[in-house]
């Protein structure tokens, strides 16, 4: 089942899998590597739960834009929008620093 | 006792766009920060890290967790049973 949601989700470079989740925990929608994938949905909530009582900043109300977990080669990128989990399990392909 | 530890933490302090440091034990207490990082924090780092590896099917692979923000960003992972936390300027 796609929509315009999932069709922006398939379209992110490198991607090996996404979860659509609702802010209750439910799961929307799943794809590639994390299809019907509800341990990694619930230890994500449990992270973003977790991510969004981090002060990121001493002065302000400034909550996380975007989480990141970062493995050798592999990582889940996450973010909030309209009361939805997005994660996105992409390949991790660093380059190496170029020294001038 | 803590020298080695508070050396380490001011050398990370010097290098460019760091902001604040924080080092946390794997149940959560906070053994040294300095500069914007909250000592309050310290258990949410140790958690988010832990939680981290659950992500991996090899339970000894240790994440880097990366919180951002428009104005800061923490870099977070543990080894040894130490959780390192870096504020970042967001660049």
């Amino acid at each position: 089942m796609t929509s315009p949601v999932t069709q922006s989700l398939e379209r992110i470079p490198d991607q090996l899998g996404y979860l659509v989740i609702h802010e209750d925990g439910a799961v929307i929608a799943s794809s590639g590597e994390l299809e019907n994938d509800e341990k990694t949905a619930g230890i994500i909530m449990n992270m973003v739960h977790m991510a969004s009582r981090v002060q990121l900043s001493p002065d302000r109300n400034d909550p996380f834009k975007r989480l990141s977990v970062v493995f050798d080669t592999y990582m889940f990128v996450i973010t909030i929008s309209n009361h939805k989990v997005y994660v996105c399990k992409r390949k991790y392909l660093p380059s190496e620093p170029i020294n001038a | 006792m803590e020298e080695s530890l508070d050396k380490q933490l001011d050398d990370t302090m010097n290098v460019h766009g760091v902001v604040g440091v924080l080092a946390a034990d794997h149940q959560g207490l906070c053994l040294a920060s300095k500069g914007n990082a909250q000592v309050s924090g310290a258990g949410l780092m140790s958690s988010l890290a832990e939680a981290g590896k659950q992500l991996s099917s090899d339970e000894q692979k240790c994440p880097v967790v990366c919180l951002e923000s428009d104005t800061c960003n923490i870099l977070i992972k543990s080894h040894d049973n130490v959780t390192m936390a870096i504020y970042k300027v967001a660049s």
